[in-house]
């Protein structure tokens, strides 16, 4: 199977393929290609963690998520890692989920109420700028520009309260 | 001692005054609203009483029901955490009307020193240095403007009923005075339904170093020490430790005894914090605010002194003379605390949610206090603090050390932590030689290294994309049998 993924930012091809003992796995990133042979011995699904020995490195992984998006945990820290093919991308879309769409509006991580709004539409705006403020879990937070863009749309007022994933605010190009 | 204890709390502290119940013998209930039913404090108190619905103001704010638990649980104490009702004089009143013991000090106490403005002024006059700033509340712009100009920028203006960053904003610009003014009262009237603000100098590299106090009702009142708290994200603490390296031995003892001064003159009983802020440079240190209640970080002070100080509440609460002298204390080791919050490590925003794994770190010298267990869900409504993690070293870069190699060992999957910002803040340089500020984070952490460089990248990509190949391998079947169109679509080498 073939993925295109993102680690870092950093764009990362993705090729695997399942023997009965193990899998071959190529990554590239476009300056590097390298294969690794990961014996089935070495990442085991067990109750509570997935052990994984990457080059007698003993990592207790766990990993969450599914369809095109897969965060993984271990030794404290984690990453999250996009990862689709086009079959994956179709049963997204059927599933209605949203896919790799974003980065053109603002959406809410989490139920909230929206404290004030620091923009107004047609504002040009620079990356990380305050646009609104929305309260959750007892704190103001200062929702910011992704970059540089144009405020299209505001979808929310002043006082509002939002549902987690809302789209509260479409940006545009300049 | 006590018949009961009510813990008018959750999360983690709740847990804590549970656990010195336990240690001590007395029975002890919980309450708890509906997004906590199933909430470890709940899990293990003795008893549990139901206070309301999810939000806050409903339900640990909720005064009415409170008491409506407390007269059915029988209890003849209250112990309230920090946070929630802990700085609340009104309820401290009455449970006393009522003939229930509030664990902390007298409803006179906190209402002294709630009211920051008032507090600023008693302090003066116990001769207990403040920061240049407004004398009391300023009422309109005009005035603040009149303030700012003869203080000088940068100034910060303060909720009078604040604490816990709300309410708070800094201003270093004229222009942004306005809409900070307007800022800080809106939130302070939201938080606090109090909307008076103050405003003082804002000092340029200040350290946040507090003295923890002990008063009893006997007219003793000892100090315990400092705390250092310097490293805050959006004015809230993130690690705290004792000691601090920045206090030489001198001015140690000096802030020790202007706090032990002070209790002394309001007659204070129970644990109180007397925060200051402190610069770096001249080593002065002025009052900034004292806490009525026990500090989340109480546990650095306990683990370098030895004294349980939830107990010390309870001892003191009960009437008894405070069970140690100032002669008796002393700082032995070292203590950190780092606070784990469900929160994205970047953007510093909450990240509530299922928890689906948790695995607790553990091992020599460390201590965890913490409500997070599998599959439970973080709620919305509440602190994202799910658990503190605290290390003790013979030194304190034994105590780095150890708290790194624990938090390695903290596995809290399923929703983001800010596990991988604090492995990153204990392997800086300004943390490691103790030259840092409460700027820390904004001003110094800018060329962050990579808060993801812990662990090999490969291992991350592998693990993903063996998962992901697994599921869609698994996804393929499934619709396999179901003959739809799947079917031409499945890539059938890889099934077998």
């Amino acid at each position: 199977m073939y993925f295109e993924g993102t680690s870092k930012g950093k764009k990362i091809e993705v090729e695997i393929f399942e023997h009965p003992t193990e899998w071959l796995i190529t990554l590239n990133d476009g300056e590097l290609k390298e294969t690794h042979a990961v014996k089935k011995w070495d990442y085991q699904r067990m109750d509570d963690a997935i052990s994984f020995l990457f080059e007698n490195t003993s990592y207790m992984i766990n990993v969450h998520g599914e369809g095109v998006k897969y965060n993984v945990y271990t030794r404290g820290s984690y990453r999250e890692i996009p990862l689709h093919n086009d079959e994956s991308l179709l049963h997204e879309s059927l599933k209605g989920g949203g896919g790799l769409t974003g980065g053109d509006s603002l959406s809410s991580g989490m139920p909230g109420k929206i404290v004030d709004i620091l923009v107004a539409e047609g504002d040009e705006v620079k990356a990380d700028q305050p646009v609104l403020i929305m309260e959750a879990m007892k704190m103001e937070n200062e929702m910011r520009a992704s970059r540089d863009c144009v405020i299209k749309e505001i979808k929310v007022e002043k006082g509002q309260s939002v549902e987690s994933g809302s789209v509260l605010i479409v940006y545009g190009d300049k | 001692m006590f018949k009961k204890v009510l813990i008018a709390n959750r999360g983690e502290i709740a847990l804590r005054v549970i656990r010195a119940c336990r240690e001590m013998g007395i029975p002890n209930a919980a309450v708890y609203s509906n997004a906590d039913r199933q909430s470890l404090h709940v899990l293990l108190a003795d008893e549990a009483y139901f206070v309301g619905p999810p939000p806050s103001r409903e339900s640990y704010l909720n005064v009415e029901n409170l008491m409506k638990a407390i007269k059915k649980s029988g209890a003849d104490a209250v112990h309230p955490g920090y946070g929630f009702l802990s700085e609340n004089a009104d309820f401290a009143r009455l449970l006393k009307e009522n003939g229930i013991t509030f664990v902390g000090p007298s409803p006179e106490s906190i209402e002294l020193m709630g009211d920051k403005v008032q507090a600023r002024k008693t302090m003066m006059d116990a001769g207990v240095p403040t920061v240049p700033g407004s004398k009391g509340a300023v009422t309109d712009l005009e005035e603040l403007t009149r303030v700012v100009n003869e203080i000088g920028y940068p100034v910060i203006i303060k909720a009078a009923a604040g604490g816990g960053g709300k309410g708070m904003r800094i201003v270093k610009r004229p222009e942004d005075l306005e809409l900070s003014y307007n800022a800080a009262k809106s939130e302070a009237m939201n938080y606090f339904s109090n909307d008076v603000v103050y405003v003082e100098r804002f000092i340029q590299n200040p350290k946040h170093i507090e003295i923890q106090v002990f008063g009893d009702n006997h007219g003793n009142a000892v100090h315990l020490f400092e705390r250092e708290c310097s490293i805050q994200r959006r004015h809230q603490k993130l690690i705290e430790e004792s000691p601090s390296i920045a206090v030489p031995e001198e001015v140690r003892r000096r802030m020790g005894e202007v706090a032990v001064t002070a209790t002394k003159a309001i007659g204070y009983s129970g644990a109180g914090t007397f925060e200051f802020i402190f610069d770096n440079e001249t080593k002065e240190f002025f009052f900034m605010e004292m806490n009525t209640r026990l500090q989340v970080e109480h546990p650095v002070t306990e683990m370098v002194t030895g004294y349980d100080l939830v107990k010390e509440q309870l001892n003191v609460a009960a009437g008894k003379k405070l069970s140690f002298k100032q002669e008796d204390i002393t700082q032995n080791g070292h203590a950190i605390e780092v606070r784990v919050c469900a929160e994205d490590p970047e953007t510093y925003l909450p990240s509530p949610g299922k928890i689906e794994r948790c695995r607790h770190p553990q091992g020599p010298f460390i201590r965890v206090d913490s409500y997070a267990y599998p599959q439970y869900e973080v709620p919305i409504y509440y602190d994202p603090m799910v658990a503190k993690l605290i290390a003790w070293g013979k030194t304190r870069q034994d105590a780095i050390d150890r708290l790194q190699r624990a938090l390695a060992e903290f596995t809290l999957s399923g929703i983001k932590t800010n596990i991988v910002l604090l492995r990153s803040i204990l392997e800086q340089e300004k943390f490691i030689d103790g030259t840092y500020t409460t700027q820390f984070l904004e001003k110094d952490f800018k060329n962050r290294r990579d808060l993801f460089h812990f662990v090999d990248d490969r291992a991350f990509l592998i693990a993903a994309a063996i998962e992901a190949h697994n599921d869609l391998k698994n996804r393929s079947v499934e619709k396999m049998t179901d003959k739809s169109r799947w079917k031409d679509f499945g890539r059938i080498g890889a099934l077998r």
